[in-house]
């Protein structure tokens, strides 16, 4: 199994006539992800590669029925957009779009806990389940199906790490992008907790970053449910102090959210700890994962 | 972005929130006539004022005169004082702490308060979690009665004195896009409440919303603006491109906050010294990554730069056609290292060979071979 998506998901994608939008749809339809509707405001009644385009999202999900959304527009629009897709319902959303205000974030999020949909993002390069369905722009090439769960709050890290794993003939469950923060929809620790749930999932790959405290609170999610090995690699041990690392979330404060204090955490919880990409499949096999 | 403190408070006094009569003075001519004593307080964006003597207690106009100009030539750590606020001296019974910010683990706006302010919360919030009350509220809701009261009981104020601050703090985040309001401290004086000191951040994601606001205040700001910046800061603050100097003589670009950070730790591991950080970005084009190198550009330091690309959402052909568009103007500036995979990597490397500029696609070897470029170019 994997986590998230999976042959049954169906996608909506806001933003489909835009040129990011347009170029990524495409290859997603390509990968085979079910993309069955697009929506851009004005180009109601026309339609992308054979997929219709609607007005508004209501129309799309009461005509094509997806249960996950996409959504490309720039960043002054993304609560907006977000909030229409949470109030039809449809139970997950990924968000790209880097940029959005915090408040914008904090609205939508509340708004998603109320009505049941799990965000992912924003600042995320989405979700891909190897072989299976893809609902972002990850490289496909990178990936392969297998037994490992990825979750990375950098979307690049993740590519670099599917890359050597799959070199290896270790491939994965399903990849999630969780975002480059400050504000997350979806936590790295429940992203474990669904691969811990998954039957499927054998191990699962943690990829963090400085800033914050959410790796320490994955480590402590970890640490009290010993169920599967976990492998991490946290980015930034040679980051100053002070400085914002290019994600919004990647900036030390004090003592708070060193690569070494979450480093120090995680092994504490058990969690195997690389420094390279390169040592990912090494420890995955030695912990009994076969290619 | 962050305020002064006269900033924050002209937006507290139009947001009802009491504060003491102050000015900001531009001459000694506005010390005079003051009703002393007064405090002076240099306007700096640095924390930390009261311990470099930054803020100054003045009995009379003599004692004014000559302390204003002292300020006015005084460094807060390595920020120069181009303001200086007078404001009346107050009496004092209690000091209490209260601000909003957003929270990120709670994903909500959240009030922080203690009947313990004046000092660092920080501190109060390690030595004495019990003394400190957090309260997030629901983004969608508002801020309620009910949640006053808890915050009022918890202080041992009267509800009515605490409403008007709760509701401003509330009503600054929500009109502006406040990331942070803080008043520390919030004193109990014979005239009631007053905020004291105000500590206001502004969320730059945001700026589009409020773009005349932003312009006033950076306007207002400027003298402060750009003194501490180098020409690739500059470049990069006009491009927005991120940019962090390091000291290093190696020049770093990424397409991506993760790899770049990542990159820099191998380029330490490697026994190198990074001369930057500088990442485009998920959405970059050719017209950005030739900018980050002519930021680069600037440094005179550095004689070669490792180009750590991974496409994603960004495409490697666009990549490549920003980094030839850069040498075919400054073809000897940079020996240049690239690592490039991902989407449209074989488009992109084609590119590449037409200019005679080599890449591979295993980060940890490239990497190898730029700390060993840039340790010959310096022998």
């Amino acid at each position: 199994m994997t986590i998230l998506i999976d042959q049954n998901t169906r996608v909506l994608v806001q933003g489909i006539t835009g040129s990011v939008g347009a170029f990524q749809a495409r290859i997603m339809l390509e990968y085979g992800t079910h993309l069955v509707a697009g929506v851009t405001p004005g180009k109601g009644g026309s339609s992308f590669e054979g997929i219709p385009i609607f007005n508004d999202v209501e129309k799309a999900v009461t005509e094509t029925a997806p249960n996950a959304a996409i959504c490309f527009v720039p960043a002054k629009f993304v609560r907006d957009a977000a909030l229409e897709v949470i109030q039809t319902g449809i139970p997950l959303m990924v968000l790209t779009t880097e940029g959005v205000p915090e408040k914008d974030m904090l609205e939508v999020l509340a708004y998603a806990r109320s009505k049941g949909t799990r965000i992912v993002g924003p600042d995320t390069p989405g979700i891909i389940s190897p072989g299976i369905c893809k609902l972002g722009v990850h490289p496909a090439m990178m990936f392969q199906r297998g037994t490992v769960g990825l979750v990375s709050k950098s979307g690049a890290l993740s590519y670099e790490v599917g890359r050597v794993m799959t070199e290896a003939g270790i491939g994965q469950t399903t990849v999630v992008g969780i975002g480059g923060g400050p504000i997350w929809g979806s936590r790295q620790a429940e992203i474990v907790r669904m691969f811990f749930a998954d039957p499927e999932t054998q191990a699962v790959v943690m990829l963090g970053e400085v800033g914050g405290r959410m790796e320490l609170e994955a480590a402590e999610y970890i640490k009290t449910h010993p169920e599967k090995p976990v492998i991490a690699m946290i980015v930034g041990r040679s980051a100053p102090e002070g400085a914002q690392m290019g994600h919004a979330g990647a900036i030390i404060e004090g003592h708070e959210g060193t690569a070494q204090g979450k480093i120090d955490a995680l092994k504490a919880a058990g969690v195997l700890v690389a420094t390279k990409p390169r040592e990912i499949p090494e420890l995955l096999r030695e912990i009994g994962i076969k290619a | 972005m962050r305020l002064l403190e006269y900033q924050a408070k002209n937006l507290f006094r139009q947001h009802g929130i009491p504060v003491p009569r102050s000015v900001l003075v531009s001459s000694m001519a506005d010390l005079r006539g003051l009703q002393y004593p007064q405090v002076l307080k240099a306007q700096v964006l640095t924390g930390g004022r009261g311990k470099a003597g930054a803020i100054q207690v003045v009995k009379d106009y003599a004692e004014a005169a000559s302390t204003y100009p002292q300020l006015l030539g005084m460094k807060v750590k390595n920020e120069s004082v181009h303001a200086v606020l007078a404001e009346q001296k107050q009496g004092i019974l209690q000091e209490y702490y209260l601000s909003l910010l957003i929270d990120k683990v709670s994903a909500a706006p959240l009030f922080v308060a203690s009947a313990f302010g004046g000092m660092d919360i920080e501190e109060v919030s390690r030595e004495a979690p019990q003394k400190i009350l957090k309260l997030a509220i629901d983004p969608l809701l508002g801020l309620q009665s009910f949640e006053i009261r808890k915050l009022a009981f918890f202080l041992g104020l009267p509800e009515k004195d605490l409403t008007p601050f709760m509701q401003a703090l509330f009503e600054i985040y929500q009109a502006y896009d406040a990331t942070l309001i803080e008043i520390n401290p919030l004193a109990h004086t014979e005239a009631g409440l007053l905020a004291l000191d105000a500590k206001l951040v502004l969320d730059d994601k945001a700026r589009f919303r409020h773009e005349d606001l932003f312009t006033q205040l950076e306007l207002e700001q400027k003298q402060n603006d750009g003194e501490y910046l180098d020409s690739s800061q500059k470049l990069a603050k006009e491009w927005e491109i991120t940019y962090v100097p390091l000291t290093g003589d190696l020049g770093l670009v990424s397409d991506g906050a993760g790899t770049g950070m990542f990159t820099l730790d191998l380029i330490k591991d490697a026994g190198g010294f990074a001369a930057n950080f500088c990442e485009l970005g998920g959405l970059a084009n050719a017209d950005r990554m030739n900018k980050s190198l002519e930021i680069l550009a600037q440094n005179p330091y550095v004689k070669t730069v490792m180009v750590s690309l991974i496409g994603g959402l960004t495409r490697m052909d666009d990549m490549a056609e920003g980094i030839s568009t850069f040498v075919r103007k400054h073809p000897d500036r940079f020996k240049l290292v690239v690592r490039m995979c991902g989407t449209k990597a074989d488009e992109g490397r084609a590119i590449l060979a037409e200019y005679a500029i080599e890449s591979g696609e295993d980060l940890v070897s490239e990497v190898a071979r730029a700390v060993e470029l840039a340790r010959e170019a310096a022998l």
